[in-house]
């Protein structure tokens, strides 16, 4: 199929991009967007790295065709400088040292955030499992999950 | 690359499965499939979740389930009791948001649980327009290539017995299966008066095993015959070997999951 013009909505702006309708949104969003929070772990969607929110939902870039997603909202962290929750759980992050080589980091986060937007009290067990779709391979996932439980205790309310 | 059909009415998705046939695969959220696409020779995938065959209706005594029902849609209904474990299993908050009912039917080994209890639950399809039982559908499947057709809903009525479900996978939440087994089993008078018990992660796609039914069929439902119904089901099954597990030790498991599934249901 030859490429074509898509009017994507990412992060609040509508960006225009020339692609094969099957390329990924993970493809295109790096690759024709140079969108590089969104990291390429596995492509078979079993690490969670590419993670992003359509629609406001948990999506995995790497299995979403560019031709599947046009008119709808796509959010990725870049856009999440003014989001007081972003914001709280990536000091959290950093000051937890929850990210050592931080290539599962944006994915961690997008469901770190979708959780508590879901569940703003969670016990342990519903963390893990609000984490169950991304995979790290550095920090043993304790950092993370008390990263997660220190914003829960915060109480923040999203932007 | 691939071309991508993304039809505006299930009129046309129909027709184009009609005229592309073999050379066509339909997407739900895509989770199974796009990660083998490449290799079947297919040359375009149609995309179905724009069709509104997404939502959960409960008519009288049962469940209806568009075929593009999500797993979190499944999930926040909890009153669909005998499908929410499985469900949970399936992939992580992720693959829940994306992966299908429908697209679970194909999902290939070592994935398709909520298929596993839909086979124990005697569910129904439409497929191509028309009704069938999954039993048949999987029939008609058999060690070939799944069937074609669009199917646009999977009705089950409300089970009559006591249901269970149980998995063996190798992390606690979002694992691939080694196997997983349902059984749904009515009695009275202290005695079974029908059993299903379909295994999943044992061949391309569910399957019920009937030595095991038999076993447990005018009998009471205890030690002796729980065993020699998890024995048969040991016997019975083919598996195959693949980077989750060995065929050895899934027929094992088969035996062990068989009879815990047995104990479990109520």
């Amino acid at each position: 199929m030859s490429k074509k013009l898509f009017n994507l909505s990412i992060n609040g702006r509508d960006e225009g991009v020339v692609a094969q309708p099957m390329a990924s949104l993970l493809e295109v969003l790096r690759d024709g967007l140079e969108v590089n929070s969104v990291r390429e772990g596995c492509s078979q969607g079993g690490c969670g790295a590419c993670t992003v929110l359509v629609d406001g939902e948990l999506r995995l870039s790497c299995l979403t065709p560019a031709g599947t997603v046009e008119g709808k909202a796509i959010q990725t962290l870049d856009g999440t400088a003014d989001d007081a929750r972003f914001q709280a759980l990536q000091e959290a992050f950093i000051e937890h040292y929850a990210a050592q080589c931080g290539f599962c980091t944006s994915g961690m986060l997008a469901a770190a955030y979708k959780l508590l937007d879901a569940n703003p009290s969670p016990s342990r067990d519903e963390i893990v499992e609000g984490l169950s779709g991304n995979i790290c391979r550095c920090t043993g996932y304790l950092p993370i999950i008390e990263a997660i439980q220190a914003v829960a205790a915060m109480k923040i309310k999203a932007a | 690359m691939l071309n991508l059909l993304v039809p505006q009415s299930t009129d046309e998705a129909a027709s184009l499965v009609a005229s592309h046939a073999g050379d066509l695969r339909i997407m739900g959220g895509g989770t199974n499939l796009l990660r083998y696409v490449n290799k079947t020779g297919a040359k375009h995938v149609m995309a179905v979740s724009g069709l509104g065959l997404d939502g959960v209706q409960k008519p009288d005594h049962g469940w209806s389930l568009g075929a593009a029902t999500t797993m979190t849609q499944i999930r926040r209904e909890v009153s669909i009791e005998a499908l929410q474990d499985a469900a949970a299993g399936v992939g992580g908050p992720a693959i829940q948001n994306m992966a299908t009912v429908g697209g679970n039917l194909f999902a290939r080994e070592p994935y398709g649980d909520v298929a596993v209890v839909l086979l124990a639950l005697d569910a129904t399809i439409v497929r191509g327009g028309d009704k069938q039982s999954l039993a048949d559908f999987y029939a008609e499947w058999g060690s070939g290539d799944a069937p074609t057709g669009l199917i646009t809903s999977i009705d089950f009525a409300n089970p009559s017995g006591g249901v269970a479900y149980v998995k063996r996978g190798w992390r606690e939440i979002n694992s691939a299966t080694v196997v997983c087994v349902a059984a749904h089993v009515t009695q009275a008078g202290g005695k079974v008066t029908d059993a299903r018990i379909a295994i999943g992660g044992v061949s391309a796609h569910p399957v019920r095993c009937a030595p095991a039914e038999a076993a447990l069929k005018g009998n009471a439902l205890d030690t002796a015959s729980i065993a020699a119904a998890a024995e048969d089901a040991q016997k019975a099954v083919s598996p195959s070997t693949d980077s989750v597990a060995s065929d050895w030790y899934r027929k094992r498991m088969t035996g062990v999951f068989v009879r815990r599934a047995l104990e479990q249901v109520t």
